[in-house]
């Protein structure tokens, strides 16, 4: 992100002007809790290394990993700059890699306990020492999510005096909305709601943010984004993996923790937003807030739930969930969901947001369609298969960027009409890379910036219909497994929509 | 060797031609945000495709690279070709590059042989290779098709006389100097010794003479002092400033290349003021 220097700063330097300033972040010391694992290795690393490399880090700046497993200063390093080759997105250039790896350090701890407290403050007493970064601290909370209540206790009576401290918590930010309300509850006893981060890392990609763009950067589409002119809004989350080993917390999650609650709301969030005042982290925050607190409860007929059996993905056969390694053999988490969801307010009253999101689906995809109405009276004769709506789709990913589809006539004799597509690519304009969501919601919290992250209210509101619909599924059982895996999910999820007259988009 | 095509409409057949996959019959996909017009005198073709190598991935774009040969016959001789890049999972994106040598009188007319080769509602950059001949015909031509126009000043002899040809150029077309973008790391530096700089009798830089003096019309224009001396010390490239014989600390990182360089201009849509203002106090 560049920024034109402060106009404040302009009047009484000329020179400033039309400078194009890089906003470096302040000298500090990230404390990486969780570092030997999955997450540092594989996004954190990689994202501190490509910041390295645009020159977007401080100058003065270290990385601290904590973890109970032991090892050495070296023995991170050198795991870490495996990770960076293996899971970089850019070159690896070993003059970049050295410069961060001066600053890299580990703490082999169990931070429950004193001394493993008094270990860490030492590095970092010495971090400040060495490489002057001034007391100020950013803590990376990548630890299971029963960890974090002690950690917020411990770092905020531990703070430093000196310099800012700020925290970024990874999800899920509890189970339910009272574990959320304690947790919060807890920081707030530490921390003010500025110094948190609560990272979503859907609201770090660029395509998510571009739907801002598209939407309030653009005189075409406000008018018409409303209950008069749009049928229903369709949002699929789909993986074709499966829990990837991680049976242990999947099992205690399921797909209405792991993604619905966090990612899913956040995209019915922004997609049903009013136009904020300005772009301030507040002001997004509090048009989301709004949203999700008119989202009505659906009832037990609006919400389905599945569970994948064995099937074929990508041509390779799967096993069902209930035989992931780790997974009980009778196992009743969900790791599909799908909604029919209601805004309740002037924009969007009686408009269905139909809302999806599983494991083992037939492809990974995530997108946004918004179907509009039909047009009312076309002039035309229309073939029995019939003109299709005119919809536009926000591809989250892959293949990220926007497509319309519109009727067009067919070349030749007579009146004869057709969907087309327009397409943008996203890869196909803009061909410098896209930044990995970590690299860009790392940088926002060095440089104070909470935009891209939940607030405490959000998170509340989110939990708030989470519990509705689990609460709906505690009267029954379901019978699991009900959808193969490979498929697009359980014939509910398509019933869903069908006795409305609809279907889900195929693509 | 392929026979070179002598017509717009032989070099729009070719195009078309050349957009279909031989294997599926399909079209590629055509992604283009601009068209882009290089007018490219012999000397400058070799530096030229340099810089195009590469560009056209960052840029999707329909390229089209004129070479005025005003001795030759009076023909067009041109080739086309379609290059596909990788563009998410299992697409790809086509760009084009049309090369046209202009010889005898058509070089004289270069605006009739672009017009119907402009890509519709789409912005058009030219680079101008060497120094334009302000007013003459071909240079106002383009200037009056295109929304911005690029030059290097560096490719400039004679400076700073050259530089009082650009500002009645500023009120048709966008302008931008890529010599001027190439002083951009050292801006900061002389912006961050405010407020001692405001004082400046003397600028002494060394680098080229295009940077000198743009750095120092940027300094007079910015200041709003006049009187402010240039003491230009002729390199190949800007390799330091010192102000009233004090050196500017030096930026950090290392200076673009061309590639980069022309990349970010492309990149840019709107008049750079301040530039303009340096441009007028050289």
């Amino acid at each position: 992100m560049t920024e034109t220097a402060e106009p404040t700063t302009q009047q009484q330097n000329p020179l400033l002007e039309g400078l194009h300033l890089r906003r470096v972040p302040d000298p500090c010391v990230l404390v990486i809790f969780g570092a030997s694992g999955d997450l540092t290795r594989r996004k954190l690393f990689p994202a501190l290394y490509s910041l390295a490399l645009r020159r977007l880090l401080p100058e003065k700046f270290a990385v601290v990993g904590v973890a109970r497993s032991e090892e050495s200063d070296h023995g991170f390093r050198d795991r870490m700059k495996h990770a960076v080759q293996e899971f970089g997105r850019d070159d690896f250039h070993e003059s970049t890699w050295d410069w961060l790896a001066d600053g890299m350090h580990y703490v082999s701890t169990d931070f429950a306990n004193k001394e493993g407290q008094k270990k860490l403050e030492d590095v970092l007493t010495e971090m400040d020492e060495q490489r002057g970064t001034a007391g100020n601290r950013v803590y990376y909370l990548a630890v299971p999510p029963s960890a974090i209540g002690m950690l917020i206790q411990e770092i905020g009576e531990r703070r430093s005096t000196e310099g800012w401290t700020r925290v970024i918590i990874e999800k899920p930010f509890g189970r339910d909305l009272a574990s959320a309300k304690q947790l919060n509850q807890e920081i707030q006893e530490h921390f003010d709601e500025s110094e948190i981060f609560r990272i979503d890392h859907y609201l770090g990609k660029e395509t998510v943010q571009n739907l801002l763009a598209l939407r309030f950067a653009n005189g075409i589409f406000e008018p018409i984004w409303n209950r008069q002119f749009v049928d229903h809004v369709q949002i699929t989350v789909a993986e074709s993996i499966g829990i990837e080993g991680r049976a242990a917390f999947y099992e205690q999650a399921g797909a209405i923790r792991d993604v619905f609650q966090n990612h899913l709301l956040q995209l019915v969030a922004l997609t049903a937003m009013e136009p904020p005042a300005d772009f301030a982290a507040d002001s997004v925050r509090n048009e989301k807030v709004k949203v999700l607190h008119s989202l009505s409860t659906p009832g037990p007929r609006n919400v389905v739930r599945g569970q994948y059996g064995p099937g074929y993905v990508e041509g390779q056969e799967v096993v069902g969930y209930r035989d992931e390694p780790g997974v009980a053999h009778d196992s009743l988490t969900e790791t599909y969901v799908a909604a029919k969801l209601f805004v309740d307010n002037w924009r969007w009253a009686d408009t269905p947001f139909y809302v999806r999101a599983g494991k083992r689906l037939a492809r990974r995809e995530t997108t946004i369609a918004i179907e509009f109405k039909r047009a009312p009276h076309p002039p035309f004769e229309i073939q029995d298969d019939g003109l299709q709506p005119n919809v536009l789709v926000v591809h989250i990913q892959p293949d990220e960027g926007v497509s319309l589809e519109f009727a067009a006539k067919v070349p030749g004799q007579g009146m004869a009409l057709r969907t087309v597509h327009m397409d943008f690519l996203y890869g196909g304009t803009f061909r410098q890379g896209i930044p990995e969501a970590y690299e860009r919601l790392l940088l926002d919290c060095l440089l104070g910036d909470a935009r891209m992250f939940t607030r405490a209210d959000e998170v509340e509101e989110q939990w708030s219909l989470v519990d509705a619909i689990v609460s709906l599924w505690q009267r029954d059982r379901p019978s699991f497994p009900n959808y193969p895996a490979g498929s697009w999910g359980p014939p509910a999820a398509d019933e869903l929509l069908r006795r409305d007259g609809r279907t889900w988009r195929r693509h | 060797m392929a026979t070179a095509l002598g017509s717009i409409s032989q070099i729009d057949r070719e195009l078309a031609r050349l957009r279909v996959d031989p294997d599926t019959g399909e079209p590629y996909q055509r992604t283009s945000v601009m068209t882009h017009i290089a007018w490219v005198p012999g000397e400058w073709v070799e530096a030229a495709e340099d810089v195009l190598l590469g560009l056209a991935e960052r840029h999707p774009s329909r390229t089209i690279v004129l070479v005025p040969d005003p001795d030759g016959d009076d023909e067009l001789e041109a080739d086309v070709e379609v290059e596909r890049f990788p563009a998410g999972e299992g697409r790809e994106i086509a760009v084009e590059t049309i090369r046209v040598r202009l010889c005898g009188n058509r070089a004289s007319a270069p605006a009739s042989v672009v017009e119907p080769l402009l890509l519709p509602d789409l912005p058009v950059f030219l680079r101008w290779r060497g120094l334009p001949p302000f007013g003459a015909g071909p240079f106002e031509q383009l200037v009056d098709v295109v929304d911005r126009l690029i030059v290097d000043s560096n490719e400039w002899a004679g400076l700073p006389a050259p530089y009082a040809e650009l500002p009645e150029v500023f009120e048709r077309v966008t302008a931008s100097d890529i010599a001027w973008a190439r002083t951009s790391r050292w801006r900061p530096q002389l912006a961050s010794l405010w407020p001692g700089i405001a004082d400046v009798g003397e600028i002494e830089v060394e680098g080229t003479a295009a940077q000198a003096n743009l750095l120092a019309g940027w300094l007079r224009s910015r200041l709003n002092r006049h009187d402010v001396e240039l003491v230009h010390t002729p390199a190949d490239r800007l390799v330091g400033v010192k102000v009233d014989g004090e050196p500017a600390p030096f930026p950090p990182g290392s200076p673009p290349d061309p590639a980069d360089l022309l990349s970010d201009e492309l990149d840019t849509f709107t008049r750079d003021s301040v530039y303009e203002d340096a441009v007028r106090a050289t």
